[in-house]
C-alpha cells in the first residue's frame, strides 16, 4: 500500500481542544458547552446519535460555523488563525459536495492549487484512496464510497497533523472499512491526531483509543475506551450451581446467577478470573467454563445518549440538526 | 492570493459551462450583430416618415457602434449568469464547505473569485466583439458600408463593452451571495437586469425628474459608456430606447463600475458573517 509522504512530526503533535464550544440555532441549542481534547498520535471517536451536534461542533472547530460561545482551537490557535491550513487540518465533512460536472481529479486539483500541491501528489492520493481508475470521470457518477474516498483523498491533501474524519465509514463496503481503519491507525502511530465522528458505537470500537460521546449538545463521556467497560465481570459456568454460590460468597465476593448466559452461569463482579478460579477450586466445585464478560458497549452507549434524551436516541433518520 | 485565484480560475476552466458560456457569447455576437446591422442597412427611420434610410441618416460610426454592441445586452446577461453561477454552485453543490477550509478568511476567496470573473468576463466579451466584428462587419461590408470608421472612437466603444460585461458579472457574483440559492439568484439578477430596471425607467420616464435618475441605471449606464446614442438625433435615439439624459462615456463606465464594486464588496462581507452548514 502507498503511503502518504513523509510524516515528519514535530516531537508532541498537534492536539485539538474544544472550549465551552456552543451554538444556537434560533430556538435549538445544537451544541451547549461543549468540552474536551483530543490527543496527538490516537484515534478519538466522536459519538453522538444523529442530531447530537457532531457536525455542528467539528463544523466551529473548522470555522465554518460562528460559535455562540467558547472557542475551538488546533494546536493552540483557532482554524481561521492557520496559513495554509489544509497542512495543518484535513477534514472531511459528512454533507461535503462534489460539482458533478467536474472529475475527482480535477476536484483536488482545484483544492491543491490554493496551496500550490502539485499534481503529483493529487495523483498519488488518487492512487492512495483507489480512485484511480475513475479519477478522469465526472464526479456526479460516483457511487457514495467513491465520494467517501475522493473527500478522504481532499483531506490528505496538504499530508496535516490533525484528521478530521465525519462519518467516513457511511457508503464504503466492508473492505473499505477495513482499508480505512488499518490507515487510520498507520497515521496515528505517526503521530497524527485523529477524529473521527460515528453515530454507532460499532464503528469506531475497534480503531478508537479514546472515545468523545455525546448527546443533545452535551458532553456525555469522555476518556479511554477501555474505560467504557467499567469494572470487570467473570463468567463462571458449573454443573453445580448452588455449591458454586456458596464457594463464592465464602471467598467474599460477589455474586448473581446469569440464565441469560445459559444453563449454570453465574457472573461474579470486581473479581479478577484467578480469584474466581481459585474460589471455586476451594469450594470443590467442577468448572466448565470461566471467562471475562466484556460489557455490550452498544448497549452501554445506547443507555449514556438515551438517559441524556430519550427522543433523540431512538433511530433517526439521515441528517444533523441544521 | 494568486494561488486562491488560479484555484477559482481551475474552478471555472475544469467544468462544462466555461466553453458552453464561450460559444453563447461568440455566436451571439455573430448573430446579434448581423442582425442588427440587416435592419439598419434595410430599414426606414420609425418617426421620421417613409423614404428616409437608417444609413442616411446616421453618421457611420454611430452605425458601427449599434452594431456591434448589438449583442451587449444578451452579452451582460450571460456575464452576470456566470457572476451568480460561481457562488451560487458552491452552495448548491455544497463546495463551500471545502472552498473555506483551504482558505478560511472568506473575504479573500470572494476577493479571488472577482479577479477570476473579471478576468474571464475579460475573456467572454473579448469572444462576445469577435463575434460582434465578424457577423455585423461581414453584413455592413456587404451593403458597402463602413466596416471600421473612426477607428480610435470605435475601438473605445469595443474595450468598454468588454470592461462592461466584466463588470457585469461581477454584479451577477454579489447577487449569486446576497441570494444564497442559486435559481432563484438567477431568476432576481435576469429578471431585474431584463424587466424591472426596463419597466422602471419607462415609469420615471412619466416623472420630471425621472430621466435624470434612470441614467443611472445599470442598463443605460452600460449604453452610455459604450457610447451607442452620441452622435444621434436624439429623436432617432428616442426611437431605438434610449433615455433622453445620458451620462457621458467615463460617467457611464464610473456607475457600472460602481454597481460591481458595491455587489462585490456587499459579496464579501455577507460571506464573512455567514455561517457555513
Amino acid at each position: 500500500m502507498p503511503v502518504p509522504s513523509e510524516n515528519q512530526r514535530a516531537a508532541g503533535g498537534t492536539a485539538v481542544s474544544v472550549r465551552g464550544l456552543t451554538k444556537r440555532f434560533g430556538e435549538v441549542l445544537a451544541v451547549d458547552s461543549l468540552t474536551f481534547e483530543v490527543a496527538p498520535g490516537r484515534i478519538t471517536g466522536f459519538l453522538g446519535p444523529n442530531g447530537a451536534g457532531k457536525t455542528t461542533t467539528l463544523r466551529m472547530l473548522l470555522g465554518l460555523i460562528r460559535p455562540t460561545a467558547g472557542e475551538g482551537l488546533i494546536g493552540g490557535r483557532p482554524y481561521a488563525a492557520l496559513r495554509q491550513p489544509l497542512h495543518t487540518v484535513g477534514a472531511a465533512l459528512e454533507a461535503t459536495g462534489f460539482h458533478p460536472g467536474r472529475s475527482g481529479r480535477d476536484h483536488l486539483r482545484v483544492i491543491a492549487a490554493t496551496h500550490g500541491v502539485p499534481d503529483r501528489r493529487v495523483d498519488e492520493l488518487l492512487e492512495l484512496v483507489g480512485l484511480a481508475g475513475a479519477a478522469r470521470r465526472r464526479a456526479g457518477g460516483y457511487s457514495m464510497g467513491m465520494r467517501q474516498r475522493l473527500g478522504l483523498a481532499a483531506a490528505l491533501l496538504g499530508d496535516p497533523q490533525v484528521l478530521l474524519l465525519d462519518e467516513p465509514a457511511n457508503g464504503l463496503d466492508p473492505e473499505g472499512i477495513r482499508w480505512l481503519r488499518g490507515f487510520l491507525r498507520h497515521l496515528a502511530d505517526g503521530g497524527t491526531t485523529v477524529l473521527v465522528s460515528s453515530h454507532l458505537l460499532s464503528e469506531v470500537e475497534q480503531t478508537a483509543d479514546d472515545v468523545v460521546i455525546i448527546a443533545r449538545g452535551q458532553l456525555v463521556r469522555q476518556g479511554p475506551i477501555e474505560e467504557l467497560h467499567g469494572p470487570p465481570t467473570v463468567l463462571v459456568r458449573s454443573p453445580q450451581p448452588e455449591e458454586l454460590a456458596r464457594a463464592v460468597r465464602t471467598a467474599g465476593l460477589e455474586g448473581a446467577p446469569a440464565p441469560d448466559q445459559g444453563p449454570g452461569a453465574f457472573t461474579v463482579e470486581g473479581a479478577s478470573l484467578a480469584t474466581v478460579g481459585d474460589a471455586a477450586r476451594a469450594g470443590g466445585v467442577t468448572v466448565h467454563e470461566l471467562r471475562a464478560l466484556r460489557t455490550d458497549l452498544e448497549r452501554l452507549y445506547f443507555r449514556l445518549t438515551q438517559q441524556q434524551d430519550p427522543v433523540l436516541a431512538q433511530p433517526q433518520p439521515d441528517g444533523e440538526a441544521p | 492570493m494568486i494561488r486562491l485565484v488560479r484555484a477559482e480560475l481551475a474552478k471555472l476552466t475544469t467544468t462544462r459551462l466555461w466553453w458552453g458560456m464561450g460559444l453563447a457569447l461568440l455566436l451571439s455576437g455573430v448573430a446579434l450583430a448581423a442582425l442588427v446591422a440587416f435592419f439598419l442597412t434595410h430599414g426606414s427611420v420609425p418617426g421620421l416618415g417613409e423614404g428616409l434610410e437608417i444609413t442616411d441618416t446616421l453618421p457611420a460610426l454611430a452605425l458601427a457602434r449599434m452594431v456591434y454592441t448589438g449583442a451587449a445586452q444578451i452579452g451582460y446577461l450571460l456575464t452576470l449568469v456566470v457572476g451568480v453561477v460561481v457562488i451560487g454552485q458552491e452552495l448548491r453543490h455544497r463546495t463551500a464547505t471545502t472552498t473555506f477550509l483551504a482558505e478560511p478568511r472568506r473575504g479573500r476567496v470572494v476577493a479571488a473569485k472577482a479577479v477570476a470573473l473579471a478576468v474571464a468576463g475579460l475573456a467572454g466579451g473579448s469572444l462576445l466583439v469577435a463575434g460582434a466584428l465578424l457577423g455585423g462587419g461581414t453584413v455592413l461590408a456587404l451593403g458597402d458600408l463602413p466596416v471600421f470608421p473612426d477607428a480610435g472612437l470605435l475601438l473605445r466603444t469595443l474595450l468598454l463593452q468588454v470592461v462592461a460585461l466584466a463588470l457585469w458579472a461581477l454584479i451577477g457574483l454579489g447577487a449569486g451571495v446576497l441570494i444564497p440559492h442559486q435559481v432563484a439568484a438567477l431568476f432576481v439578477a435576469v429578471a431585474a437586469a431584463w424587466i424591472v430596471e426596463p419597466l422602471l425607467a419607462w415609469g420615471l420616464s412619466f416623472l420630471d425628474w425621472g430621466d435624470g435618475l434612470a441614467q443611472y441605471f445599470p442598463s443605460q449606464a452600460t449604453l452610455a459608456a459604450m457610447d451607442v446614442y452620441s452622435d444621434i438625433d436624439p429623436r432617432i435615439a428616442a426611437a431605438m430606447g434610449a433615455s433622453p439624459e445620458q451620462l457621458p462615456w467615463w460617467g457611464g463606465l464610473l456607475v457600472l463600475a460602481g454597481y460591481a464594486a458595491v455587489m462585490t464588496l456587499a459579496g464579501i462581507w455577507l460571506t464573512r458573517r455567514r455561517d457555513v452548514l
